[in-house]
């Protein structure tokens, strides 16, 4: 009948599509199913096998290779199969935000951002507490591990794994350039900042040739968060129960930093927007000092910018009024909610714990670890920015707040309260008054709708 | 028979509408319906997702930087869509005309196709670095200008919501809207029969008459659907303006799309989010309430 | 009507000027002369980006940063290109994005064109509530459907996968795909066609498959071009649906070059990516353009 064979006509097309696009997938991808949920692939007939999920660090393709080498000599040695993924900075955000909604997931990974992540999930996804586990795997934890690393990666008094990166954040200058100025050696101080600033600042016309002084190779807020420190002021209590923004320590980092922008015009106004890239600016001749540098610029100078040697230098912070504080992040290797496979994973955590495997990482990745038999290690005062950097951790202040609200009122762009406040402040000179006020009440008014 | 058709008619659409629904429209109400609850991530354990009225509408109302939002927002599409589509019609016009290596210039005015909004804004915004920017280097050396133009982040020389940065953002906008536009206008232009501009030049219209009483009446329905849909585009429009300057400085470039995405991803407000898209939704349904009128009485 | 424009046509008190005057000469090459100038404006405008890309990827990255800027390489070298093939698995995400974005578009074609032609050519009950409806998803931005998407997708066991992110794209490019294709299905070929093929004992669907489909194939081919452009160029789906490393797309795979501070770790490498990932498109397009324009002409524009 012609009705029944134009309608079989057309299913049968469909069909064809259909199987034609699955079979494409089933294809050069491989099986679907080993990269789909965390819940743990099926166990296959050699062992269990667990999604490990990293972020990337120096070059990514050549950083996965070495990742997965290490889950190569995990399963010689336990006959755990480990599955390695990467995320990559760009999109991590959005990837976490998801995992944590109840989006797919590893079963264990490179994580941070512990106190924000954890109250997304509510309890039901993202970073899972390992607390049971850490006096079996690590009876010595507080003897190997720095405090500042330690703090990461508790919360509510619940223990979640093993800080394995830092993140901290020395001096950098011009040596050239501060000496052509007359200067011996890097500032000591604020006071010395601003000479120096001043000192090395060119103009060309209209324009600035050189900038002076640039807070942070970070990104905005960040940049900033330091000289609060240094200062002697925080931004909210320990118990993260209320906030102290509008204090006598905030207006005097604040006024710093005004007056390096305004004042002195050391210090560009562009700091707090989009494509702003301090380093870029310091290699090529724009900037003479930058306050806080994340470690991972000494690595990229030596491999990427040999032909800078000499000419640049890391020191351990400027003393502010109170301290030389400088920023310290960290990551941690956690396990997730939703995982059926806790036991492998925190083998496999203990693993890369191991003394010897955190040595190879940090010396893979140039990134300073919160080991300290890592950090005494010859790798790490083998070259003076090295040097420089194992001083610094002396000044760490960690990056991360009891309030779960942080990671919002920290946020890198316009509406969150913190990146208000300084650009209202900084850059569009509203009086401290109003702006710190307003940002008092707003940060409060955040951290109190929180239950933890 | 009418009853096979409508059968046959239903089976052909199914696939398509199926997927439509699935994607698209249950996404979108969705994502709307969240306007009228409270949907804060943070808070989603402890509160769950309350029904909370026009709440959400009042809060980012109330939000100092939603007006400049909503001004900059409607703005920006005015100035996209309008020098796209002039820049489309005119380029378009000189393809039309006939003459050696137009192959080539076609090819060249559909590069910007090729390079996606996201690649395009990273490397604008190189082109747009005051110190590394060739555009500053070739005005300082025609002597037109002392200093170097800070095209992302000029937040002082404004002539009230216009601004350096907004020209900027628009231009990279333009750039990228140029081939859809100008193959289309392109494409418009060569279903004009010849015999018409004939009859004119007979008549002794010039090239300007001939542009105005011909050609822009001949492609009415094809401007009109085009610059309908440009309008819906430009409306909701997000990325460059989010990657090139993420709506600064101070305000200057932020549109709904981006102040929207803001409160989602890094304030964990979907339910403001939801909100502001409902703005944008207004504003498109009324360009398409136009379009749709349009084509009715032109029927 | 065409009368009637040509009436209004004629100008007022026109000035009679002599067939060879010097004035209208010299009117003619100015004419030229600003034309000339024009389209060299556009091709700068157009071309700059790309000619800073590709000039960008055959510097070091200290030439890059360096103030002035330089304009021709002057470290010419191919260490972007190396450093981009081995930092990203390029050829990998190249072929993710290849897959992915023909698949999309055959199947795109498909579906828009079924369901296109039956509402141009069959007028049934519901069938300007579904335009309606096509026309209504495009009315907010994407990135609102982000969260519903993803998880619908999920809940498929689809993330990850080709197909999840192929359904994805198809769905998103149907609403476009239709409603232009219902625009040209009304004017792209006479209907005594099909009633000819009908009375011969044509099934209806044959008659679509057969004769309607070879006919129109110009403005389909111009509608599946934009819908691959769509899917090969999009970064939000991707990013949402094939995140992890061998699947990703290649304007994913483009932002590993993304440090932890938002900054390009090797310029020069990022740069040398983007030029190789536009040279597929690129390779399309010279050979579809001509087609495109002459499809969209014979109809698909009237909307």
């Amino acid at each position: 009948m012609s009705k029944s064979l134009s309608r079989r006509g057309f299913l049968r097309l469909s069909g064809m599509a259909v199987a034609g696009a699955t079979l494409a997938a089933c294809g050069p991808a491989g099986a679907p199913t080993a990269s789909t949920s965390g819940e743990g692939a099926a166990p296959d007939a050699a062992g269990k096998q667990i999604q490990y999920w990293t972020m990337t660090y120096a070059d990514p393709e050549p950083y996965l290779e070495f990742a997965r080498g290490k889950a190569d000599q995990f399963r010689e040695e336990s006959g755990i199969e480990v599955q390695t993924e990467m995320i990559n900075w760009a999109n991590a955000a959005q990837t976490w935000l998801l995992v944590s909604q109840g989006g797919a997931h590893p079963d264990c990974a490179d994580m941070y951002w512990l106190y924000s992540f954890s109250k997304l999930g509510g309890g039901k996804a993202g970073p899972m507490p390992i607390t049971d586990y850490k006096d079996l795997y690590w009876p010595d934890l507080e003897d190997r591990f720095y405090e500042a690393g330690l703090q990461d990666v508790y919360w509510q008094g619940e223990f979640y794994g093993i800080p394995w990166r830092g993140d901290i954040r020395p001096l950098l200058y011009r040596v050239d350039m501060l000496e052509e100025a007359g200067f011996s050696g890097p500032p000591q101080t604020w006071e010395e900042i601003t000479e120096a600033a001043r000192a090395t600042t060119k103009r060309d016309g209209p324009d600035t040739s050189v900038w002076g002084f640039e807070l942070s190779s970070a990104v905005p807020v960040q940049q900033f968060m330091a000289y609060l420190w240094q200062a002697g002021g925080e931004y909210m209590t320990e118990d993260g129960e209320t906030a102290t923004i509008d204090t006598p320590e905030m207006r005097q980092s604040l006024q710093f930093m005004y007056d390096h922008l305004w004042t002195h015009e050391t210090m560009p106004l562009e700091i707090m927007e989009k494509g702003h890239a301090p380093m870029d600016m310091f290699r090529a001749g724009q900037v003479a000092i930058v306050g806080q540098v994340s470690d991972s610029e000494g690595l990229t100078f030596d491999r990427d910018f040999p032909e800078m040697e000499g000419q640049w230098a890391f020191s351990v912070p400027a003393q502010g009024p109170v301290n030389r504080s400088s920023y310290s992040g960290a990551g941690y290797w956690g396990v997730l909610h939703g995982t059926q496979l806790v036991d492998e994973c925190v083998q496999y955590i203990e693993f890369l714990s191991r003394d010897e495997n955190m040595q190879e990482i940090t010396e893979y990745i140039g990134r300073v670890s919160p080991n300290k038999k890592v950090m005494a290690s010859p790798y790490w005062s083998d070259r003076p920015w090295k040097v420089a950097i194992v001083e610094t951790l002396e000044h760490a202040h960690t990056s991360q707040h009891p309030s779960p609200a942080w990671g919002k009122l920290t946020a890198t762009e316009p509406g969150a309260v913190l990146y208000d406040m300084y650009y209202e402040a900084l850059i569009q000179q509203q009086p401290f008054d109003d702006v710190l006020a307003r940002a008092q009440a707003r940060a409060q008014e955040e951290m109190d709708k929180i239950e933890i | 028979m009418t009853v096979r058709r409508n059968i046959f008619s239903y089976l052909m659409v199914a696939p398509a509408l199926l997927l439509v629904l699935a994607l698209g429209v249950y996404p979108m109400v969705d994502s709307l319906r969240l306007a009228m609850v409270q949907y804060d991530l943070m808070r989603l354990d402890t509160d769950g997702a309350p029904f909370v009225g026009f709440a959400n509408f009042r809060t980012i109302f109330n939000d100092p930087r939603f007006l400049g939002a909503f001004l900059n927002t409607i703005l920006f599409a005015l100035i996209a869509v309008g020098a796209v589509t002039l820049l489309g019609l005119l380029i378009a016009q000189v393809l039309n005309l006939g003459f050696r290596g137009r192959g080539a210039l076609r090819s060249l005015v559909l590069v910007p196709w090729v390079i996606p909004p996201v690649v395009a804004s990273a490397i604008w915004m190189w082109v747009f670095q005051p110190e590394r920017s060739p555009i500053n280097q070739v005005l300082k050396a025609m002597g037109l200008i002392e200093g170097n133009i800070k095209f992302l982040t000029d937040a002082i020389h404004t002539i009230g919501p216009f601004s350096i940065p907004m020209m900027a953002v628009s231009a990279v906008r333009i750039w990228g809207g140029l081939p859809f536009v100008t193959v289309m206008i392109l494409a418009g232009l060569q279903s004009i029969p010849q015999d018409i501009y004939e009859s004119a030049e007979i008549d002794g219209a010039g090239a300007f008459h001939k542009f105005w009483y011909v050609t822009i009446p001949m492609l009415r329905a094809t401007l009109a659907i085009l610059v309908t849909l440009l309008f819906i585009g430009g409306i909701g429009h997000f990325e460059v303006n989010y990657i090139m300057t993420g709506g600064g400085p101070a305000n200057l470039t932020n549109i709904l799309a981006v102040m929207s995405y803001q409160q989602a991803f890094t304030q964990y407000r979907f339910d403001l989010a939801a909100a502001i898209s409902s703005v944008i939704l207004v504003l498109t349904s009324i360009v398409a309430a136009f379009y749709i009128r349009d084509r009715i009485s032109h029927d | 009507m065409i009368s009637q424009s040509l009436k209004n046509a004629q100008p007022r008190g026109r000035v009679k000027l002599t067939h060879n005057s010097v004035l209208q000469i010299a009117m003619r090459w100015l004419g030229r002369i600003v034309v000339a100038l024009f389209a060299v404006g556009i091709v700068i405008f157009v071309l700059l980006p790309f000619y800073w890309m590709a000039k960008s990827s055959f510097q070091t990255n200290t030439e890059i940063i360096a103030i002035p800027p330089t304009w021709i390489p002057q470290s010419l070298t191919l260490e972007g290109y190396q450093r981009a093939l081995t930092m990203i698995p390029f050829v990998r995400y190249l072929t993710n994005s290849m897959v992915i974005a023909t698949a999309t578009t055959v199947l795109s074609a498909l579906l828009a064109s079924s369901a296109a032609y039956v509402i141009a050519r069959y007028p049934f009950p519901g069938a300007t509530a579904i335009l309606a409806i096509f026309l209504f998803t495009q009315l907010i931005p994407p990135i609102t459907r982000v969260f519903p998407v993803y998880f619908l997708i999920k809940d498929l066991n689809l993330i990850n996968t080709y197909p999840g992110a192929t359904i994805a794209y198809i769905s998103f490019s149907l609403p476009y795909a239709v409603l232009m294709l219902s625009g040209y299905f009304r004017n792209s070929y006479p209907v005594e066609l099909e009633d000819a093929a009908l009375i011969d004992g044509c099934t209806l669907f044959s008659v679509f498959w057969r004769i309607v489909l070879p006919i129109s194939l110009p403005g389909i081919i111009a509608i599946a071009t934009f819908t691959f452009l769509g899917a090969w160029n999009d970064f939000l789906w991707a990013s949402l649906l094939l995140y992890q490393g061998q699947m990703k797309t290649l304007q994913v795979g483009l932002r590993d070059f993304i440090g932890e501070f938002g900054s390009f770790q090797r310029a020069n490498a990022f740069m040398a990516a983007c030029v190789m990932s536009t040279i597929p498109a690129l390779v399309l397009f010279s050979l579809g353009q001509k087609n495109m324009v002459q499809g969209i002409s014979a109809g698909a524009v009237k909307g």
